[in-house]
């Protein structure tokens, strides 16, 4: 029998989500903004789906997740600066995090995307997942400034919550299903999860010469893994200490 | 020669400086908006959210450089909500067209080449049209201004550092105003 | 029915910073107590570098007893309730908070013990706050000097010392009060943006230094130096370099055969016997309810606790709550001023990917009194602290200043090349109590076992928005000295709101008609219960409050053990 070491369990579940085509993310090109000649103002371009074999869900539906999917990938695109929310994987971590931690959501997230997706149809004509890139980011821009009808309650409150769990999603530890193949932890230059950083590491991060470990916390059975049902807030803020000054523009 | 054509030259520079401070009435129109009237929904969030062409006449010969404002005056704390700021329009501009760009790769059209999009009270550099609360008609500003001097404004200007930054230039201004409203 | 146990020599509600500091003196004189714990032991396999857990679900707080009792809060007593926060600023463990705070350990200064006398002094009474009810502590530094020391050493502090018997050491800070040796440890290890800040602070003709931790540099009392890791912000410590009490003071304590810890203890209410003194502590364990009578009960639950247990423990001799016959239990109350932060774009890396909050550099020109207020318009200051300390979803979540929106393409253009590239300051400032600021109980909301939660009445003044305004100015100053091509701040300041300091409500002084509690930390009115915790500080200063409650309880509790007999109660 195969020894399969954890760390293989957890580059083998990455990739079942990433397309089994070379080249991925380029053939995403014409779905970002990077491309002039290929982006046409105003004109519908059918959503570039999946080219590969659907993951099991495990609590969104396969509509919901078909718009989820899209979501993300603009909140945080595939595009020159390279992959994106659809390689981490993060609308796979939200599924995921919906039957737990995150399960208090469940309920925004039901009804929030149907939201989303009739007020895309409304607006723009057609349903959100096949609107042009162009017109799916005005349609977020809409939900995030509260323009958007239809939400109940503000559209912006949905649309946080829907970066904040993207952004846990991309840049979480992979442990969580998302952050696949470190893609979120390279994009921002993390070097990674170490249980030891001594002075000379420092020194050599400082060099930009810390090569990025690829590594989650749980990669060896050090640490429990006790996680905790808990109200997710967007982003809770006990005291100041924790947040960055948000100016008020 | 007599102190009368110096003194009729003084008066004349003196009368053009006074021009300056009354701005020359701007005509502004749409071919898709109607004055008073609603605008309509592709303009607005209820529809495509897009920008509509706007037309101008009667901007002074004397203007190198125009600016747009899209204000609520029903809105805002305090008013007015702050639609839309564009600015270093070149003068030879007869209006903008529709669907001005918001996504930052797409290039101004030609005719208002060079134009940059301020600081709107959603926070963003973009056409961002009506979407009031529900139950009350709002009345929108399509504010145009030209201005006597091709000013090297920074981008990420919002209406009021706009204002403060074209002070003492407005040799012509004029608006037309629409109307919106969400029923409940 | 609840069943009662044996009568202990002294109960200590709470086993967290304070109440796991008392319970060695005491359990080394040979007394004989039980600390009851709402929480249980938290070990180093529960420590994971793991950013969701720590920072964004709220983990362990999220499954514990306190998190069932968060307070409700308002800016005044004619403002609505603000909507109630899902995570206590607390943590039920043994060791509690102490697991995974900051564990910043700083002295506060002479100052801050005299504000009323000093500043009228200085400057005049008229330059006291209005509205203000601050009185000076009955006692100087000088008093708690030795037991700042015990406590150092004890938990294990590190630092550089700037003044030890009146010599100015310019490594260290030259404002703080003389201390009679140096740290245990030297601090924390530097790193290149903190020296390139000091740096800048110097130019600018200021005295940076680094700051004191409850962190291990170099490995002490058989524990590991600090490794680092970056996760050590709301996160506990894998390697037991962050000095709690729960790898400190406690299994020194249980060493002693004198600690008994009961964990998973949820305190309802202390008793009050027929004499009209404490007899001890109510509490459930899985539903079971117990009663533990002792001669001596010593509060430390953390100020909303205190002041809660304190209210709801009514009984003939004190009707509106236990030693509140004064009406002074919950006044005096104030939320530290920690906010108002100050944030930085830099045209480089700051490298912070590793580190933690504690590993930094401070300015004090700008704290307390150590600059001439004379044509201010408020006194007191606060403490800059610029540190090294980044994880990746926050940094995702980081202020772009302005110049990019927060997601797409642009965003993460901005994103990949400045996640490393921002600061945040910690500005921690001198904060007063006010007559309109207190704490009582909320007239509505319930814990899930029927009692009213704790309600926080309070906003910051006048005074201490002017200090925070101040100090933005001058963090803005360092900051651009630096080389920051931009700079936000945070609004200066507005209602209080549940904080992770949060100072008086069972306020320490000689007057029993505006203090709670004794100079020992004894209440006034029921003379052997004494109360642990910065509830009993009058006065924030500049700094935060854990090592002054430490080496106030390790007062209090010496002062128990000297004088037993005088304080406990006797059993008729």
């Amino acid at each position: 029998m195969t020894f399969i070491s954890r760390r293989d369990l957890l580059k083998r579940a990455a990739v079942v989500g990433v397309a089994p085509v070379a080249g991925t993310f380029q053939s995403r090109d014409d779905r970002g903004a990077e491309s002039p000649a290929l982006h046409e103002p105003g004109v519908a371009r059918p959503f570039q789906g999946r080219d590969r074999a659907r993951e099991p869900l495990e609590n969104l539906t396969a509509g919901e997740m078909d718009i989820l999917d899209a979501v993300v990938a603009r909140l945080i695109p595939t595009d020159a600066n390279g992959p994106g929310a659809t390689e981490a994987r993060a609308a796979h971590y939200i599924d995921r995090a919906l039957g737990g931690a995150l399960a208090s959501s469940r309920p925004a997230y039901t009804s929030g995307l149907a939201a989303l997706d009739r007020y895309a149809r409304s607006s723009r004509g057609a349903a959100f997942t096949q609107l042009s890139a162009t017109d799916q980011n005005s349609v977020l821009i809409d939900v995030e400034t509260g323009a958007a009808t239809g939400f109940t309650g503000s559209s912006a409150a949905f649309f946080a919550l829907l970066l904040n769990h993207t952004h846990q999603g991309t840049f979480g530890d992979p442990y969580y299903g998302g952050n696949a193949n470190f893609v979120g932890w390279d994009l921002i230059s993390y070097p990674g999860v170490r249980t030891m950083v001594t002075a000379a590491d420092q020194q050599q991060l400082e060099k930009h010469a810390l090569k990025p470990n690829h590594k989650s916390a749980y990669e060896t059975d050090m640490f429990t893994k006790a996680t905790a049902r808990l109200e997710d807030e967007s982003l809770p803020r006990l005291d100041a200490r924790d947040s960055d000054a948000k100016a008020e523009v | 020669m007599s102190r009368w054509p110096v003194a009729f030259l003084c008066v004349g520079l003196l009368g053009a400086r006074a021009a300056a401070q009354t701005p020359q009435t701007i005509t502004v129109e749409s071919p898709t908006l109607k004055a008073d009237q609603p605008i309509p929904r592709d303009y607005t969030a209820d529809g495509r959210n897009v920008s509509p062409p706007l037309t101008w006449a009667g901007v002074p010969a004397a203007a190198k450089q125009l600016a747009v404002v899209l204000q609520d005056p029903d809105a805002g704390n305090p008013p007015p909500f702050v639609h839309w700021v564009i600015y270093k329009i070149p003068p030879t501009a007869k209006g903008l067209p529709e669907n001005v760009p918001f996504e930052p790769d797409t290039p101004m059209p030609p005719e208002i080449a060079g134009a940059i999009q301020g600081v709107s009270g959603f926070r963003r550099p973009i056409y961002r049209g009506p979407a009031p609360p529900p139950g009350k008609v709002h009345h929108y500003h399509f504010v145009v201004y030209a201005l006597d001097a091709a000013l090297d404004l920074k981008p990420g200007l919002n209406r009021v550092e706009l204002l403060e930054a074209i002070k003492g230039h407005v040799v012509g201004q004029g608006e037309l105003v629409a109307t919106y409203e969400r029923k409940p | 029915m609840a069943t009662t146990l044996k009568e202990t020599d002294v109960v200590i509600i709470g086993l967290g910073a304070v109440g796991g500091v008392a319970a060695l003196p005491l359990t080394q004189a040979g007394i004989e107590v039980v600390g009851l714990e709402a929480g249980t032991w938290l070990t180093r396999r529960d420590f994971a570098p793991d950013e969701l857990r720590n920072n964004y679900r709220g983990w362990p707080q999220g499954v514990q007893k306190a998190n069932q009792e968060i307070p409700t809060s308002r800016a005044t007593a004619s403002s609505p309730t603000a909507p109630r926060g899902t995570i206590h600023p607390m943590q039920n463990a043994v060791g509690g908070t102490s697991l995974h705070y900051w564990a910043q350990s700083w002295r506060l200064n002479p100052w801050d013990f005299k504000v009323v006398s000093e500043t009228t002094r200085r400057y005049g009474a008229g330059r006291i706050p209005k509205g203000s009810t601050v009185e000076d502590w009955p006692f100087g530094l000088e008093e708690i000097e030795p037991y700042y020391d015990k406590v150092e050493y004890e938990v294990g502090v590190s630092g550089q010392a700037g003044n030890i018997d009146g010599k100015i050491d310019p490594r260290g800070n030259k404002f703080e009060g003389p201390r009679k040796r140096a740290y245990p440890m030297p601090p924390l290890r530097g790193n290149e943006f903190l020296d390139k800040m000091a740096g800048a602070a110097r130019s600018l003709g200021w005295h940076p230094f680094p700051g004191p931790a409850a962190v291990n540099s170099r490995s002490y009392q058989n524990r590991s130096a600090c490794m680092y890791h970056g996760f050590c912000n709301r996160g506990g410590c894998h390697v037991d370099a962050k000095n709690s009490t729960a790898v400190t003071t406690i299994p020194r304590a249980q060493a002693t055969g004198k600690l008994k810890v009961v964990t998973s203890a949820h305190v309802t209410t202390i008793e009050v016997g027929s004499d009209g003194l404490p007899s001890g502590v109510n509490y459930l364990t899985d539903g079971v309810e117990y009663f533990q009578p002792a001669k001596v009960v010593l509060l430390a639950g953390y100020t909303y606790e205190n002041v809660r247990l304190l209210l709801l423990s009514t009984s003939k001799a004190f009707p509106d709550g236990l030693s509140n016959n004064h009406h002074q239990v919950g006044r005096h109350y104030f939320s530290h001023h920690q906010g108002a932060g100050v944030s930085a774009l830099f045209p480089f890396n700051i490298n912070a990917w590793y580190g933690l909050p504690a590993q930094g550099i401070a300015v004090d020109n700008w704290a307390d009194d150590n600059f001439d207020h004379g044509t201010l318009d408020f006194i007191g200051g606060g403490n800059l602290w610029v540190y090294s300390d980044r994880r990746p979803i926050g940094a995702a979540g980081m202020n772009t200043f302005g110049r990019v929106p927060n997601w797409g393409s642009q965003w993460k253009a901005f994103i990949k090349e400045n996640a490393d590239r921002s600061n945040t300051s910690y500005i921690q400032k001198s904060t007063l109590p006010y007559e309109d600021n207190f704490l009582d109980l909320d007239p509505v909301v319930k814990d899930p076992l029927g009692y009213p939660v704790c309600r926080v009445t309070a906003e910051y003044k006048e005074n201490e928005r002017r200090i925070a305004a101040y100090t933005q100015d001058k963090m803005e100053q360092w900051y651009r000295e630096a080389g920051a091509i931009a700079v936000q701040r945070g609004p200066v300041g507005g209602a209080m709101g549940v904080s992770t300091h949060a100072y008086g409500g069972t306020r320490m002084g000689d007057n029993p008609e505006t203090n709670v509690v004794n100079r020992w930390g004894f209440s006034h009115e029921a003379p052997n219960l004494g109360v642990l915790g910065a509830s009993v500080m009058g006065t924030s200063g500049a700094h935060n409050p854990t090592l002054t409650a430490q080496a106030l309880a390790w007062r209090t509790a010496e002062r128990l053990v000297k004088n037993f007999n005088g304080i406990a109660r006797r059993r008729s």
